[in-house]
């Protein structure tokens, strides 16, 4: 380390001193002759920039000669040369609906405009992602915004936990998540189980499970503190990211502070959560009652209660009672911006509460970050971002379970003349239906995830060398992400499925330190008029250290949490440490402003593979063609038309401790004991490694009012790492392979338009359709069912020649094809129109076609008879519902096998801004209503298409009794002073 | 060209820099390896391994007693949240038992896991140059034995279908031998048990091994075992002889013997047999017959006791709680005392010793309030009453069905609704297919 520091201090030391200045002053205006504010003006060759005012004028300070680049999203850029003659200038803005001018981040330390673009890289602006209907968290908030993203969230439990795969599933039992890159920080999004395994048992006697719906930690982002994201779909355009990238980058850019007056601006959210949709619960009568048992004196006992519940008026809607609270959510956000030339500086605090539609449910978040850029000189600048989080999410008790113990499998067999209700002194009556009485579970269980956490990134960007033809800069970029992570889970001894444990605590703690560095150098050498030529070259480092302790405490005293307060404990420790070193070289060519060229390779090696010191490389090559631009199509109904192609490989690494066969600890009568682990170790186990081909088209017509995307990938995923099951006579039931290679091929199509644009309404739209297919290519080991609850319920299972998210299950005849997870297609489409500049309407609706889902949920329902349609008769066999589908069960899995394919509209916003403010230090108001997930339309029979039991791994899509999915209603008001 | 070259030398810089950083490789955090206990074990790790084996012994035995217990209608395990006790292992409608399922699957992976467990024992303590020779043999003998009894416990599921006794090698696994095969095999690997721990010195402790904890006590369980597949395997000399090397006492305790025990200790496990009595959707009834068949006196009808409301699922119902296991911490019985006395009982029969058989039929009987027998002394209607006898002094320790099936009478058992069935084995599991 201390290397780099001597070697950072003598770049600084190399910077060339600041030339003779002048002060250029100007105004910029719209296409409409409007001044346009908040203009960026930068200058080429340099770090100064600013911006311009509500008048659209600014004021810059160059060394002539210089050129000033004038740039906004949404429009044309324009450069412009200054010399020493230059005073005034006026500029005025043109169009630019591809936002081809917008400048993406493609490699480490550079970027090229989207017009130069090589991949189809999508953006998501602060107004896309936050300004329509703001989500709960973070990574909700990118749900049905991502061409070629399927995301789908676990649950509506508080606190997140969505799953993000780009351009289909990339890894098997790898990480299938996408790389969050924040500021330049890694941010680490695990998922950590506070032990539901220990009271639910859904996975054996393990404490913890891949079905205790933990929420992932990207959730902790504030979404309101966030500029732009950018989303690296695949290897052809993540490889220079490495060992990471496999699963694709979400770049996020959080605001910065511009120079000029201080903004200060407040905004305040009033909301209301509700249940998206409840299943209702069969009705009962006296026979039915009396059906719930075969033995003839139960039932007659059955009989009587009901007739007895029925009378007293005690006929109940336990389902409504459970999940029909009407959550209230308050979001307050304030923010402070402002800078001179030399500084500037973003600060913003806000908080929000917000319960859930389970009572003691909901999700607390506050945030406060400073991001602050300051330039020394003309040649070095340096910007700091600190975020400090603390969330709390009381997630609820839902999902699968064999214990008989969640709400939902509690709530699946109790009828509706069940007394569950406290009596006079708050005791709640043991439920006779089922295990555990749900009401009683929500008023005295915890389950709570609270974290405080700190990301703080760094970037140091020095221009060590300039002239008229080259420019060289040192880029050092990095970041530290560290939080803590405190997890309590308690059911106390009143409750009555507490009788053999008689109370249990289950206090977490856990620790993640992740840091990540970027130290580059970029020339940019101009070699002629028609030549540039971009290198880049640099290294990194990635660690990761998470450290795990989960206190487990049975028979607790009574009203107490601590773990010392119990007769019995029990203790669980894991730990993970990596480290990942790359070194990479990357070279792009402009020529003629027409086309690019672009080679890089990273080599990468990973403390988590087998051979630790082993570098693998990943190349990435790439190549633009503007058709237009070099005039081969002439600029008539067509104005901008680019040829793509671009190549990438990126990997992932093994899972921490695939290679080793370890001895667990199992323990008897106070005798120490270690027993081998079901998990076989590994030594030779190599990363999965992604390559990628990217094609496509892209133009504009109506000059730049409407523009084209289209692009078709393949990617193959060669030696992807999947837990293999084993003979498990072995003594191991499983171990980590590099099993086989898949290969994921999509379309990407995307319009984008603005119809009307005048002064009167501007409309802009954008309308996307993706699809993608995955098979299995190669596959070395026996094809075994995974993933789910095996063929009698429905299975994934990888199997080469097939879909590698194909279900697989019982049809009556033997084992079948019964579906696939992946949808036939999305398409999606975002509005954005605008009258007068102040009356704002949003809304973007979502479509997943297809797609099927493991439904175990109504399953459940039959079983416990409770379902709403048990007694219809609807089936061939004149059966009541019900009856007919459990005697399916053995026979075929079909009925659980179902399409999960919606329309939603995902987001709808009315904004409203005030012009004519009575005061005079108000710089503008807005006030908003808007609907989150409010409609949908589905034939899916469950609480909502969108669920995982098992978290956001492979196997998304099972459902087993979730916690409802949930929709928004929300108030805004904001003030900007 | 100076520019260039600067260039070069920075990149080259950068370069080495990356290359010449630490290499790293973290090892494991959070376990010793296997590798680590194969150098040369201590005694203390050798006496983890042991301990480890005692207790893995009891992962999933809740899964093997309910698959005997179920598919032998001694009871039913009622879960709201696992329909496929009722409806899998009775055979509702037109289902079938899976290969692929956890009824199987779980128990199966639990006891070769032990058994995996002891091959690393023996590899352990063969290659440690830390201990004497008389230690080896006893942890190379309790090694065998207990291997032995996990593949009896597998072979109990598959029967016909057989188990895979050579497992050494995880990447080079033996043959699935067939029933009797496997049988001889866990014979054999009993016998070398007993070979070993004859003489042997024991330096570990043991949790559930209450006066059989040293070598001669380890030896009398060993015979014990060995008695069972004697029987199993109706070699009626050798269940004789073993029976007489083992803890066999007809006067004493017929609860004496082995046991797995369980605890609140850090790390160790709950009976996963105990559930409350009166305990709503997740309950374990006795199947009515237990009660409509047993003898007017019979003091076992304490081991299903009257619940307070019937508890129903799926078109059976049942008003009594299987009472076994009456706490989270009651042990489970590995073999007891009890057996060896229908064990011999068994054996006298099978050799035309009658009066023998009567005799020690009648210490159960007389043990549990019974009268003595005074039905036909005839080998057909002893053979009826050694297995009621066993049926109910071996209620849910995993029996039943086996002894059914052992005399080709599982059509004995009674089916509760229409279609169901009585499965005579389960499929070896997928994988290993």
């Amino acid at each position: 380390m201390k290397n780099y520091l001597l070697m950072i201090s003598l770049l600084l030391l190399m910077t060339t001193v600041m030339a003779q200045t002048k002060t250029i002053t100007g105004v910029i205006t719209g296409p409409d002759k409007q001044p346009a504010s908040n203009v960026n003006i930068s200058v080429t060759q340099s770090t100064a920039g600013t911006v311009t005012n509500t008048a659209g004028r600014f004021s810059i300070t160059v060394s002539p000669p210089a050129t000033l680049v004038i740039s906004a999203t949404g429009y044309r850029t324009v450069t412009f040369p200054v010399t020493t003659s230059t005073a005034e200038i006026s500029i005025s803005l043109e169009e630019d609906v591809a936002r081809l001018d917008e400048v993406v981040v493609t490699g480490l330390a550079t970027n090229v405009k989207r017009r130069n673009l090589a991949n189809a890289v999508a953006t998501i602006s602060a107004r896309e992602l936050n300004g329509i209907a703001p989500a709960q968290t973070f990574d909700a908030a990118l749900n049905g915004k991502i061409t070629g993203a399927y995301i789908n969230a676990n649950s509506g439990a508080p606190g997140g936990g969505i799953s993000v795969k780009l351009r289909g599933v990339t890894s098997v039992f790898g990480n299938t998540q996408p790389l969050y890159v924040l500021d330049g920080v890694f941010v680490d999004n695990s998922s950590t189980s506070g032990g539901l395994n220990v009271v639910t048992n859904a996975s054996g006697s393990a404490t913890t499970s891949s079905q205790d719906n933990p929420s992932s930690r990207i959730a902790d982002i504030r979404p309101e503190d966030i500029e732009n994201i950018e989303i690296l779909k695949g290897a052809s355009a993540a490889a220079i990211y490495g060992s990471k990238a496999a699963a694709g980058v979400v770049i996020i850019t959080t605001k910065k502070g511009k120079a000029g007056k201080t903004r200060v601006s407040v905004s305040q959210d009033l909301g209301l959560i509700e249940a998206r949709k409840l299943l209702g619960a069969r009705e009962f009568n006296g026979d039915r009652a009396a059906g719930l048992s075969s033995d003839p004196a139960t039932s007659t006992a059955l009989r009587a209660q009901f007739e007895a519940a029925k009378a007293a008026g005690k006929i109940f809607d336990y389902e409504k009672e459970i999940y029909g609270n009407t959550g209230f959510a308050r979001n307050t956000v304030a923010s402070l911006s402002g800078g001179n030339e030399k500084t500037g500086f973003y600060l913003s605090a806000s908080q929000k509460d917000e319960e859930g539609i389970v009572k003691k449910t909901g999700y607390r978040n506050t945030s406060v970050r400073l991001n602050l850029d300051h330039r020394i000189n003309d040649n070095i600048k340096i910007s700091v971002s600190s975020n400090y989080i603390n969330s709390s999410a009381d997630r609820g008790f839902n999902g699968n379970d064999n214990a008989g113990v969640t709400l939902g499998i509690a709530l699946s067999s109790t009828p509706s003349f069940a007394q569950l209700h406290p009596d006079e002194f708050g005791n709640y009556p043991a439920n006779p239906f089922a295990a555990s009485n749900p009401l009683q579970t929500i008023a005295l269980m915890k389950n709570n995830e609270a974290v405080n956490r700190f990301i703080n990134g760094f970037n140091l960007e020095a221009i060590l060398q300039k002239n008229n033809k080259s420019t060289t800069s040192f880029i050092g970029r990095g970041g530290v992400d560290f939080y803590n992570l405190a997890t309590t889970v308690l059911f106390p001894s009143e409750l009555q499925f507490q009788a053999i444990n008689k109370g249990t605590s289950i206090q977490g703690n856990t620790r993640s330190l992740s840091t990540n560095y970027i130290l580059s150098l970029v020339n940019v050498f101009n070699v002629s008029e028609q030549l540039a030529l971009t290198t880049s070259a640099g290294l990194t480092r990635e660690t990761g250290n998470y450290n795990n302790i989960l206190n487990i405490a049975t028979q607790v005293i009574s009203g107490q949490s601590n773990v010392d307060q119990a007769g019995a404990s029990n203790a669980t420790q894991f730990r993970t440490k990596y480290q990942n070193e790359g070194v990479f070289v990357q070279e792009e060519a402009l020529i003629a402003d027409a086309i690019i060229l672009t080679g890089g390779v990273r080599f990468d090696r990973s403390s988590n593979n087998g051979d630790a010191t082993k570098y693998y490389a990943y190349p990435k090559a790439g190549v633009s063609w503007n058709l237009t631009r070099m005039g081969i199509i002439p600029q008539t109904f067509v104005n901008d038309l680019k040829l793509r192609a671009a190549f990438g490989q990126a990997n992932n690494v093994p899972a921490y401790g695939s290679k080793f066969t370890s001895l667990v600890v199992s323990n008897i009568n106070g005798n120490p004991g270690s027993i081998v682990s079901v998990q076989q170790g590994q030594p030779g186990i190599k990363p999965e490694r992604q390559s990628e081909f990217e094609t496509g088209v892209d133009f504009t017509v109506l000059n730049g009012r409407m523009s084209f995307q289209l692009t078709y990938y393949t990617k193959k995923i060669t030696d992807f790492l999947m837990q293999a099951s084993l003979p498990s006579s072995s003594g191991f039931t499983s171990k980590w392979v590099n099993a086989g290679d898949l290969r994921n091929r999509g379309v990407e199509l995307g319009m984008s338009a603005r119809p009307v644009s005048n002064r009167d309404l501007v409309w802009n739209t954008t309308l996307n359709f993706w699809k993608n297919r995955s098979t299995v290519t190669r596959l070395d080991i026996p094809s075994t069912p995974q993933g789910s609850f095996g063929y009698v319920l429905g299975s994934f299972q990888i199997e080469e020649g097939k879909s590698a998210t194909q279900i697989l299950g019982l049809n009556g005849r033997g084992v079948g094809l019964l579906g696939d997870a992946e949808p036939k297609f999305q398409m999606n489409t975002y509005n954005d129109i605008t009258f007068r500049n102040r009356l704002s309407l949003r809304f973007l609706v979502h479509l997943k076609a297809g797609g099927q889902n493991i439904n175990l949920t109504s399953l459940q329902n039959d079983f416990g008879m409770t379902s709403k349609d048990f007694d219809v008769i609807g089936n061939e066999a004149g059966l009541p519902n019900g009856i007919y589908r459990i005697s399916k069960v053995g026979t075929t899995a079909e009925e659980f096998v179902q399409n999960s394919g919606y329309m939603r509209l995902r987001e709808i916003g009315l904004y409203y801004s005030f012009t004519k403010l009575p005061l005079s230090y108000l710089r503008g108001v807005r006030v908003g209503v808007s609907l989150n997930n409010w409609w949908t339309i589905t034939k899916y029979k469950s609480y909502d298409p969108e669920v995982s039991n098992f978290g956001t791994g492979f196997s998304t899509g099972v459902d087993v009794l979730p916690y409802p999915a949930v929709k928004r209603a929300s108030f805004h008001l904001t003030i900007d002073l | 060209m100076k520019m260039i070259h600067i260039k070069n030398s920075l990149l080259l810089a950068v370069m080495a820099l990356a290359f010449n950083s630490c290499k790293k490789d973290f090892g494991n955090l959070n376990n010793p390896t296997v590798e680590d206990f194969l150098a040369n074990a201590s005694q203390s790790q050798l006496n983890n391994l042991v301990s480890g084996t005692e207790s893995g012994m009891r992962t999933s035995m809740a899964f093997y007693i309910d698959d005997v217990g179920t598919i032998g209608r001694e009871g039913y395990r009622f879960s709201g949240s696992e329909p496929r006790y009722v409806t899998d292992l009775l055979g509702f409608n037109s289902g079938t038992l899976s290969n692929s399922n956890f009824y199987i699957a779980t128990p199966w992976s639990a006891r070769y896991r032990v058994i995996k467990n002891c091959n690393v024992l023996i590899e352990a303590a063969t290659n440690s140059t830390l201990i004497t020779e008389p230690q080896r043999k006893a942890y190379t003998g309790f090694a065998k034995t207990i291997k032995a009894y996990q593949l009896l416990l597998n072979l109990n599921l598959t029967y016909t279908n057989g188990v895979r006794v050579d497992v050494n090698d995880p990447d080079n696994l033996g043959p699935v031998l067939n029933y009797d095969q496997s049988l001889t095999a866990i014979i054999t690997l009993l016998n070398s048990g007993k070979t070993d721990l004859t003489g042997s010195a024991v330096s570990f402790p043991l949790a559930g091994f209450a006066g059989l904890s040293d070598a001669a006590g380890l030896v009398k369980f060993n015979r014990a075992l060995a008695a069972r597949v004697a029987v199993y395997q109706e070699d009626w000399d050798a269940a004789q002889t073993a029976l007489d090397e083992s803890f066999l006492d007809p006067a004493g305790d017929f609860n004496a013997g082995v046991y797995h025990t369980f605890g609140t200790g850090s790390g160790d496990q709950l009976n996963p047999m105990f559930i409350p009595q009166n305990t709503n959707g997740e309950t374990r009834v006795a199947h009515p017959s237990f009660a409509t068949d047993i003898n007017p006196g019979d003091d076992r009808i304490n081991k299903a006791t009257l619940r307070n409301t019937t508890a129903s699922l799926s078109g059976l119902s049942s008003d009594r709680d299987v009472w076994v296991y009456k706490s989270s911490t009651a042990p489970i019985a590995l073999i007891r005392n009890e057996e060896l006395i229908l064990l011999s009982a068994e054996v006298s029969l099978q050799n035309g010793a009658l009066p023998a058989a009567t005799t020690a039929l009648n210490i159960i009987r007389g043990g549990h309030g019974l009268s003595p027998y005074s039905g036909a002394s005839t080998e057909d209607a002893l053979l009826t009453e050694l297995l009621t006898q066993r049926r109910y002094s071996l209620f849910y320790e995993g029996h039943r069905w086996i002894d059914l099936r052992r005399y080709n009478r599982l059509d004995e058992l009674p089916i509760d609704r229409g279609g169901d069935d009585v499965w005579v084995l389960f499929p070896l599991p997928l994988t290993e297919e």
